[in-house]
């Protein structure tokens, strides 16, 4: 993308009045996005946001609840290029 | 209405859970009496035997109650090709109806649902086949490269792809979508495509359909905004086309693009997605192998 991974604002939101922790969305991801957390309120998290693979949302195709939400994608890709150009600025 | 669906093998979901679910097997249920044959995902699980019959000469349809998909998952980890396969809850859905949380079947829901089967749902993979002429006829170079005991196919030029690994083949002002060599590898045997409605709208990094194989399910998301205007119906009725030649021949979208210029900004192309390839596929290796 030409900008630095953490930089973008990617990365799914478990709604927790939603999740039933069944961690379908965990088995699914190969990215180790999500975390189990054993004996917490919260037994999965998303541990590791930069982890998860910019406009991928495959994760919430598996939640039965509907508890995965990501953030808008055009407010997304707006603000990637926003950032390549402020860089690119930079450079010249 | 009888015979109507015959040739047909329903694999709804179990139907217990939730509205959707009941919903689900009510639907099976009428297409049973339209001459469907029935698959008792139950008994199916525990005997795959019962059903060797229907399996190997019917079309599998999947009828799935909500987003977990157990029937879809179901008819996945017992290798069957599904030809066609329905979402109750997505149905549901759009036609701004949510599902009750109870496993009863709302009778006004079920003939909404019913009125939408005997519509336009089917006729849409039929009429998915039509290819425009002229275009993405050239042949293709390809680049390789081996990473351990993997070898990877990137073509030389023409191509424009996302970190999703998914490229556009771009012609004029038309491009062809699908995924790379690296997705069909690391994927393994796709055995499900389900394209989006032709006419559809996308903006770039939109899902562009959706993919199953034996190992997981992905979206292809469009490297390019646009409109589509055809879908690869070789595609639908044989996935496996992905596994085989996934640069060419298994295309899965046409769109005819929006703006392209802005859209390349945010895609490498073939050179510097042969290049991003290597990297990851090597980081890959050496997580796995150290």
């Amino acid at each position: 993308m030409g900008v630095p991974r953490e930089k973008i604002d990617w990365c799914p939101t478990i709604d927790y009045g939603k999740c039933d922790f069944c961690m379908e969305c965990d088995n699914f991801c190969p990215h180790r996005v999500f975390e189990r957390r054993e004996g917490e309120e919260k037994k999965l998290v998303v541990a590791h946001p930069e982890n998860c693979v910019v406009f991928c949302r495959a994760c919430a195709k598996t939640c039965g609840p509907d508890a995965l939400s990501f953030p808008d994608k055009k407010e997304t890709t707006a603000a990637i290029k926003r950032m390549r150009e402020e860089a690119g600025g930079d450079e010249g | 209405m009888k015979g109507k669906s015959r040739g047909k093998v329903i694999l709804p979901c179990n139907g217990l859970d939730k509205e959707a679910g009941t919903l689900a097997r009510e639907m099976a249920l009428k297409l049973a009496e339209e001459g469907a044959e029935l698959v008792c995902p139950v008994l199916f699980q525990r005997n795959p035997a019962r059903y060797k019959k229907e399996l190997g000469t019917g079309e599998l349809l999947v009828i799935d109650g909500c987003k977990t998909g157990c029937a879809s998952k179901l008819a996945k980890d017992k290798g069957l090709k599904i030809a066609g396969r329905l979402n109750v809850t997505e149905m549901l859905k759009e036609m701004g109806i949510r599902g009750g949380k109870k496993p009863v079947p709302d009778p006004e829901h079920l003939s909404r649902l019913l009125a939408a089967l005997g519509g336009p749902g089917e006729e849409e993979a039929e009429g998915a086949e039509e290819v425009p002429s002229g275009l993405f006829t050239a042949h293709v170079e390809m680049n390789e490269f081996m990473e351990g005991k993997f070898f990877f196919k990137v073509p030389k030029a023409g191509y424009f792809f996302n970190e999703n690994d998914c490229w556009a083949r771009v012609e004029g002002t038309r491009a062809r979508l699908g995924v790379s060599d690296y997705v069909q590898q690391s994927a393994s045997d796709m055995v499900f495509f389900e394209p989006p409605e032709i006419g559809k709208e996308l903006e770039q990094f939109d899902d562009a359909g959706s993919l199953e194989s034996t190992k997981t399910a992905l979206d292809i998301i469009s490297p390019v905004s646009g409109k589509v205007v055809a879908v690869n119906g070789e595609l639908v009725d044989a996935p496996e086309l992905i596994n085989q030649d996934p640069y060419i021949s298994a295309w899965a979208v046409e769109v005819e693009m929006a703006d392209f210029e802005g859209d390349r900004e945010l895609l490498m192309d073939c050179e510097a997605y042969l290049a991003y390839l290597k990297e990851k596929v090597r980081k890959e290796n050496q997580e796995r192998f150290g």
